[in-house]
């Protein structure tokens, strides 16, 4: 195909190498930042040599290996458990109105921030909490509440609960995402169909009809999850145990600590790290590959039921109850954000006031001023490469190599806890000290691989006749892009926008460190808060950081409705007024 | 016999009046030039932004640090921003970060809320401004000469690094309605928490209250003709020495403990969340006001009173300090200088703002600027001004490492 060499043309044939450029840098600068002090070079401690002393006072820490095995199980564990129940979630609902129900109940969920979910869910399962309450003391016989090690337990349960309850939503939604490809879609739903008119159960129908050409699609989403957990810092540090916590927990710890020549540890710790989630990313793969060759045969050997009744029975109690785990989560945080003096073991606050909320409200104006402008300057400029991206896929017409792809997801696979550490160093080196600079560029990092994910099926699955037509009629690309494009994008534009808006405004080690702490967030804020003194700010702040992600959404969902209820006025109007001439 | 005692009296005399003129020309002349210096801090200081690193963990002090920030808005056209730390070593690990950047002179920390290892830490690496805080006007009002205290910090000399903003003591907290007598020293701790299973615990070092409270039990626990060896740099054998007594309480107390001690919190402030969540009934701050002050905003319940351990109160001066690298280094000497005025500390000690204790002394100002001071109608939940409790000086910081370093090996990891 031809292409006009025009301004247009030429910079989105620019973006895709940009897009990578500011993805790979950082990401790789980064890691050669903790690389360095992790051999124990650091020139600032006048520390010029190249020595293993890190690596070995971290060997030699106490608890060093069951940090390891807890960040190692809790991901995998929390990773499998969202993944099994969100496969039978959409096995026992495949063809059932819930399942679109399921999705926008747990569909909030997603872009709760981490640390709003784990404070929430902290509040239901302390032995004061929403949940030892409910049963106290008519029960219990509990006056005063039970001594039991929740949160925090050794075992890691309340931190793999947080966990799972925070990936299954996401998980769902990719999946859901991808149903709603229509090629994809109606061709699952068509086989699922002809193979339950072969006599197979709807459940069993579903894992070897659909389950498997479902799964790729899923595959990226899962290794993300599984990534994340196993680094993440806000969970295990408001659920999980701390003697000792997880290994993304300590070395932030260390990075911290005062005392500086630590710093070599955390930085070992850092690759350390890394070299876990990598092993944890092959051994899901590894995983994946051993479930394909064994249920291989079982895919084909004709059989039609296994417990299906049983099975549907089991996932439908378990979608309740985690339902009811998130409405209760929900209320125990509402009450306590309006609670008066709450003894336990009442179940409901002595009184209900509004000063918690009056006082948060005079002290947020900056942080909540902040949180909006990062949020909406970062996720503007990563929708804007992610659309010029997409555009300079079509104009070359071939997508993005399967190698740039996962570059993209880079910042989503590598821990941030192993980068940001040195990325901060790098922007140092280059001399940026504009902290909101900074931090709007260490929220990009995260806020466009989501972004570009969220777009990139409906800007491919865009039928091109369209601008082939348009093309046709003479006009240039940039036309065709701005008027043709874009307005049948406006739905999924508008729900990205929405989504790197919430993983903006969830960003806390980003926030943390790139603005050298000087620029304060909701989040910053709520997760400064969650260990403190009042659970009743902590729960205000944690609604907050709920709110805020909620009204983007809310936002996204409405103005196509308004904008489409304006269209279709106004073609109702034409297509009435051609009707009527003759 | 006597004319000798006469004339080695006048010859004593004489050397007094020599002094003390010596004394009187080298304030004139030092007043002068310090006068110049103040006037060029002022001219610089002025209009430009100050950074202010300080823990944010507290509502109260951070209202008081607004307050702070109208005030120096006003006088000085300063504008104060409050950076809320969760622990003040991120601050120090920015500086070094900066230091290693090769960044000398713009650095994004103008004035940093500090002591104990943190400052230890700086001034050893060589991250603090030095020779300022003794050049500011008022710290004169603090009466260095007679109060060595404002310039010892852990017992480290300041050297002018940091400048005084208030004093500390630890103090105890407790639920009346779970009990009726609180533990009053060290072993009644003891005895209390296995009568009171799992309702007392600290936090876990490093958090500064968890490691106030292993210095507080380890001083009251160390016999007194041993105590001065916790005010040196500890050494292998002074460990060996006192530092059992401790672990073999610890090991004692902690079965005891919230959890069964098996978890620790990692910051003091959750001690208060969960005395309000009625999980605890006995914790300890080292802001006593904070207690009174929570109970009005509900986080606690009524029934809290406040009490000093009978053997002894481990206190503490906090104090303010500049990075080498400050990029409005004139600027945070103007707002140090602000804390120490008498209306800011005036206000700051009320225990409806904060109730910080004072670094000046009360005996050097005027009867009018001294009655600020004085408190009327003190709530039921905060602790009684007539306490009787003796004040425990804070070790040497080397102790704290050790401290830290043994309990992590001993109870950290389980």
């Amino acid at each position: 195909m031809i292409q006009p060499r025009d301004l247009f043309t030429q910079s989105i044939q620019l973006s895709p190498a940009l897009l990578m450029a500011l993805l790979v840098i950082p990401v790789v600068g980064g890691l050669i930042g903790v690389l360095l002090p992790a051999f124990g070079y650091i020139p600032a401690l006048d520390k010029t040599t190249f020595t293993l002393s890190g690596f070995y006072s971290l060997f030699n820490t106490a608890g060093f290996g069951t940090m390891l095995l807890l960040s190692a199980v809790s991901s995998l564990v929390s990773t499998l458990l969202a993944f099994t129940i969100t496969v039978l979630i959409l096995a026992c609902y495949f063809n059932s109105p819930w399942l679109y129900r399921i999705q926008r109940l747990l569909g909030p969920i997603l872009v709760i921030p981490h640390a709003a979910a784990a404070i929430a869910i902290s509040f239901l399962i302390t032995p004061s909490g929403m949940m030892s309450r409910l049963f106290s003391p008519w029960l219990t016989q509990w006056q005063s509440p039970a001594d039991w090690l929740l949160p925090h337990d050794p075992w890691a349960i309340s931190m793999i609960l947080g966990l799972t309850l925070k990936e299954l939503p996401f998980l769902l939604l990719m999946a859901l995402g991808a149903l709603a490809q229509a090629d994809l879609g109606e061709k699952l739903r068509a086989q699922h169909k002809v193979a339950m008119s072969l006599g197979y159960c709807p459940m069993t129908a579903f894992f070897k009809v659909v389950l498997p050409n479902l799964y790729p699609f899923l595959r990226l989403p899962i290794l993300a999850v599984l990534a994340y957990a196993s680094a993440s810092v806000e969970i295990p540090l408001i659920l999980g145990p701390n003697a000792p916590p997880t290994l993304a927990v300590a070395i932030m710890q260390w990075f911290n600590d005062v005392d500086l020549t630590l710093r070599i540890q955390a930085s070992a710790g850092a690759i350390m790290q890394l070299l876990l989630t990598m092993t944890l990313l092959l051994s899901w793969w590894l995983l994946e590959k051993l479930i394909k060759r064994f249920s291989y045969n079982s895919l084909i050997n004709g059989r039609r039921e296994y417990a299906g009744q049983l099975i549907m029975r089991f996932t439908q109690l378990l979608t309740v109850i985690l339902l009811t785990v998130i409405m209760l989560s929900l209320i125990g945080l509402i009450l306590w954000s309006f609670a008066g003096y709450w003894r336990f073991p009442d179940a409901l606050p002595s009184q209900f006031v509004l000063l918690h909320w009056q006082h948060a409200l005079q002290h947020m104006q900056t942080p909540l001023l902040n949180t909006i402008t990062i949020g909406f300057i970062a996720t503007f400029v990563a929708v804007i490469l992610t659309l010029s991206t997409l555009e300079a896929e079509q104009l070359r017409a071939r997508n993005l190599s399967n190698f740039a792809s996962l570059l993209i997801y880079l910042p989503m696979l590598i821990p941030s806890i192993a980068f940001l550490f040195g990325l901060v160093w790098l922007q140092e080196q280059v001399g940026s000290h504009h902290a909101y600079f900074n931090v709007i560029f260490g929220h990009l990092l995260f806020v466009l691989p989501y972004v570009f994910l969220s777009l990139a099926s409906s800007y491919r699955r865009l039928d091109p006749r369209f601008s082939y037509l348009a093309a046709s009629l003479g006009v240039t690309p940039s036309k065709v892009f701005l008027r043709v494009k874009l307005p049948q994008l406006l739905a999924p534009i508008l729900i990205a926008f929405a989504l790197g808006l919430a993983v903006s405004f969830s960003q806390y080690l980003p926030t943390l460190l790139s603005g050298g702490g000087r620029i304060n967030t909701i989040t910053t804020e709520a997760v400064a808060l969650a260990g403190g003194a009042s659970r009743r700010v902590s729960a205000v702040y944690a609604l907050m950081q709920m709110l805020l992600p909620a009204m983007a959404f809310l936002l996204a969902w409405f103005i196509p409705k308004l904008v489409f209820t304006k269209q279709n006025a106004a073609h109702y109007v034409s297509t009435s007024s051609t009707k009527t001439t003759p | 016999m006597t004319s000798s005692n006469y004339l080695l009296l006048q010859a004593r005399r004489m050397q007094f009046y020599a002094l003390l003129f010596s004394v009187m020309l080298s304030l004139v002349f030092s007043s002068n030039s310090t006068a110049k210096q103040w006037q060029s801090v002022l001219d610089n200081g002025q209009n430009h932004n100050v950074y202010f690193h300080a823990w944010g963990g507290d509502p109260q002090i951070n209202s008081y640090i607004q307050w702070l920030a109208q005030q120096v808005k006003r006088q000085y056209n300063i504008d104060l921003h409050h950076i809320k730390l969760t622990d003040t070593s991120e601050a120090v690990s920015r500086v070094l970060a900066e230091r290693s950047a090769g960044n000398h002179s713009d650095g994004k920390i103008d004035l940093i809320w500090i002591n104990g290892a943190n400052f230890a830490a700086m001034a050893k690496h060589g991250l603090l401004t030095p020779d300022w805080a003794n050049q500011l006007p008022n710290f004169a009002l603090t009466n260095p000469s007679h109060n060595p205290a404002v310039s010892l910090d852990f017992g480290v000399p300041t050297q002018g690094m940091e400048s005084p903003w208030g004093q500390a003591a630890l103090t105890f907290y407790y639920d009346s309605a779970a009990m009726t007598a609180p533990p009053k020293t060290i072993n009644q701790l003891l005895s209390w928490s296995a009568q009171h299973q799992g309702r007392f615990t600290y936090p876990r070092p490093p958090d500064f209250i968890g490691v106030s409270f292993l210095k507080y039990a380890l001083i009251s626990l160390t016999p007194k003709a041993q105590q001065s060896l916790l005010y040196q740099p500890v050494s292998k054998q002074s460990a060996a020495l006192l530092l059992p007594n401790l672990w073999q309480f610890l090991d004692a107390l902690h079965p005891n403990l919230w959890r069964s001690g098996q978890y620790f919190v990692s910051s003091s402030t959750a001690l208060r969340r969960l005395v309000g969540d009625t999980e605890l009934s006995l914790a300890l701050t080292f802001s006593a006001s904070e207690v009174p002050a929570a109970v009005a905003r509900f986080d606690l319940p009524t029934s809290i009173r406040s009490y000093a351990m009978s053997d002894g109160s481990l206190s503490n001066i906090h104090f303010v300090a500049i990075p080498y690298n400050a990029a409005n280094a004139d600027s945070a000497k103007l707002v140090a200088n602000f804390m120490l005025s008498v209306n800011a500390q005036a206000k700051k000690q009320h225990p409806e703002i904060w109730g910080d204790n004072t670094v000046l002394d009360l005996a050097t100002l005027h009867p009018e600027q001294a009655a600020q001071f004085q408190l009327s109608n003190p709530h039921p939940s905060s602790l009684a001004p007539n306490h009787h409790s003796p004040a425990l000086a804070e070790p040497h910081p080397s102790w704290v490492k050790v401290i830290e370093q043994q309990w992590l090996t001993r109870y950290g990891a389980q």
